[in-house]
């Protein structure tokens, strides 16, 4: 669905994207990853044909995205990272907008319309002018006018940014409704969320992609290490005599108060939990907290981030 | 087609969803009414002509004010990018801007027709006068909202915006002052391109291919160069 070649962006000197290539299939789901200004927001616009490329290729449902950019456009629901709302429209109004714009024909108008607001739940709020909703209904609206005319590519930019746990949630069910034979791109901070959506990942870092694999073949990897938060209450020394005898189990990092000692591990393996908890059991502390650091994948970005910057 | 209307529909409605539109409007009744009855007992004379003047000078002013948000709240709020990524060609969102500004515009002009239902009805005016003359004051008004609508398409800035509008608008409008000191070329020149040369014309009753010519080549450039904008993102 998705070929992209070399694509390369450059912003005055500054390079933000360089020599990016990859391939996306048809009704996959890809997360992109990356800390602030890798090149993710530039990598998505340019495949909106918002942004040309200064060098590369990118092609659609081969349709060059810089040569053919309405054919693309007619295929692509995009939302940026800031939902593009017109503030003093109702929603209805807004999607209705939307829809004349992206070529949904007039007599569906009315029903797809009434079908996005159902399936993004905003039938409460139809009549309600945009700027008077929560950020979660806002972001709603944003995804409903990218979805509108059912684009076999959706492309969202950080779509639960700045939202509460629980619009978060909604947003994600969402997300995840809207899988069928979309394509979907999605590019988040939250890295417990594209372990939830996503099928495949791609980390950039610095206009670069550092890596492109499946999910699963990513946390298999990574779940030969685990990281792990060990908090006891008692004397330190025991459990650093205990985490010395246990080969494979590096002690990262300790934090005392008074009554407790917060110890951050890496144990080479899962199994090694076992032993180190009936080492623990013998020793005279209180076992207050043993649980993952960190979800896997987030461990493996901030790993492999950090590896790249060594 | 479709989608300039819908734009068009758009921004209209965004006019009369914010105050400014009615301010605009409030104060553009207010002083034109002043201003006519002042004109008409002054003259003696049943003609719009000096009206006519006084509405060209407000719009001098109020143009800037109507034009500033249309493509700079579009950048600073991000919409800018909506529209960008759907299947509309630059030159209908360009239109459709163009033509919702430029409806609101004519609905200014339209009080005209109040107050020449007066003096129809009191006397008995150059009809041809006074209707070259309200088309003429439309073309100024036309060419007006192109070159804000050319303005606020090179920032994301609205203030900016009407500055460099008020800027352009001050020189086509005041050129006359500077006739005067200036011969040759140079002053012709000056004399063509202010609009004061032109609409009197019309306001005299006289329409000339000279006139609307200017007119038109003016708001089809400022139009070309605001699609230029967009579609180069120059406001980066």
């Amino acid at each position: 669905m998705i070929k992209a070649h070399e694509l390369t962006k450059y912003f005055g000197r500054q390079k933000v994207l360089d020599q990016v290539s990859f391939e996306i299939g048809k009704g996959e789901i890809v997360g992109f990853l990356g800390s602030n200004g890798a090149g993710k927001t530039t990598l998505m616009r340019i495949l909106t044909s918002f942004l040309p490329a200064s060098s590369g290729d990118v092609s659609i449902n081969g349709f060059d995205v810089a040569k053919k950019s309405l054919a693309v456009r007619q295929i692509v629901g995009y939302l940026p990272e800031n939902p593009p709302l017109y503030l003093s429209m109702t929603v209805k109004d807004y999607l209705k907008f939307a829809a004349k714009l992206k070529d949904v024909a007039a007599k569906q108008c009315s029903a797809q319309v009434e079908k996005v607001m159902s399936e993004c739940r905003l039938k409460d709020v139809e009549h309600k002018v945009i700027a008077t909703l929560s950020k979660g209904y806002k972001q709603r609206v944003g995804i409903a006018q990218a979805i509108i005319n059912d684009p076999s590519l959706l492309i969202l930019d950080e779509p639960t940014s700045g939202l509460d746990p629980v619009q978060n949630l909604q947003v994600r069910n969402l997300i995840k409704n809207l899988e069928s034979e979309r394509t979907v791109i999605l590019s988040t901070h939250i890295l417990s969320e594209i372990e939830q959506v996503a099928k495949r990942v791609m980390i950039i870092k610095e206009g670069k992609v550092l890596v492109d694999e499946r999910l699963s073949d990513l946390l298999t990897k990574s779940s030969a290490q685990k990281r792990m938060v060990l908090r006891v209450k008692g004397e330190k020394k025991c459990v650093e005599t205990v985490l010395e005898k246990i080969n494979d189990v590096c002690l990262l990092n300790t934090v005392s108060s008074s009554q407790e000692h917060h110890f951050d591990l890496e144990l080479a393996d899962e199994k090694l939990i076992h032993e180190l908890l009936s080492c623990l059991v013998n020793e005279p502390v209180q076992i207050l907290e043993m649980s993952p650091a960190v979800s896997r994948l987030e461990h493996t970005f901030v790993s492999m981030v950090n590896e790249n910057n060594d | 087609m479709t989608k300039i209307f819908a734009i068009t529909q758009k921004e209209l409605s965004g006019y009369f969803r914010s105050p400014m539109a009615y301010i605009v409007l409030l104060v553009t009744m207010s002083i034109f009414h002043v201003f006519f009855f002042i004109i008409i007992d002054h003259n003696q004379e049943a003609t719009l002509r000096d009206v006519f003047a006084v509405m060209e000078f407000l719009f001098v002013f109020i143009v800037p004010l109507l034009t500033m948000k249309v493509f700079a709240e579009e950048k600073a709020t991000g919409t800018m990018e909506f529209l960008m990524t759907t299947p509309t060609t630059n030159t209908a969102i360009v239109l459709g801007k163009f033509f919702g500004s430029l409806i609101f515009m004519t609905t200014i002009i339209g009080v005209i027709f109040v107050y020449y239902a007066i003096i129809e009805f009191y006397g008995s005016p150059d009809r041809l006068a006074t209707f070259s003359g309200i088309l003429g004051l439309w073309l100024e008004g036309a060419l007006f909202v192109a070159i804000g609508l050319m303005a606020s398409s090179w920032t994301r800035n609205q203030m900016v915006a009407a500055i460099c509008t008020y800027l352009i608008l001050f020189m086509l409008y005041f050129s006359v002052t500077l006739e005067k000191f200036l011969s040759g070329t140079l002053g012709a020149l000056v004399s063509y391109s202010g609009v004061w040369s032109h609409t009197k014309n019309f306001s005299a009753g006289l329409i000339t291919l000279s006139d609307v010519t200017y007119f038109v080549t003016g708001i089809v450039l400022s139009l070309l160069i605001t699609r230029y904008c967009i579609e180069n993102r120059l406001w980066r």
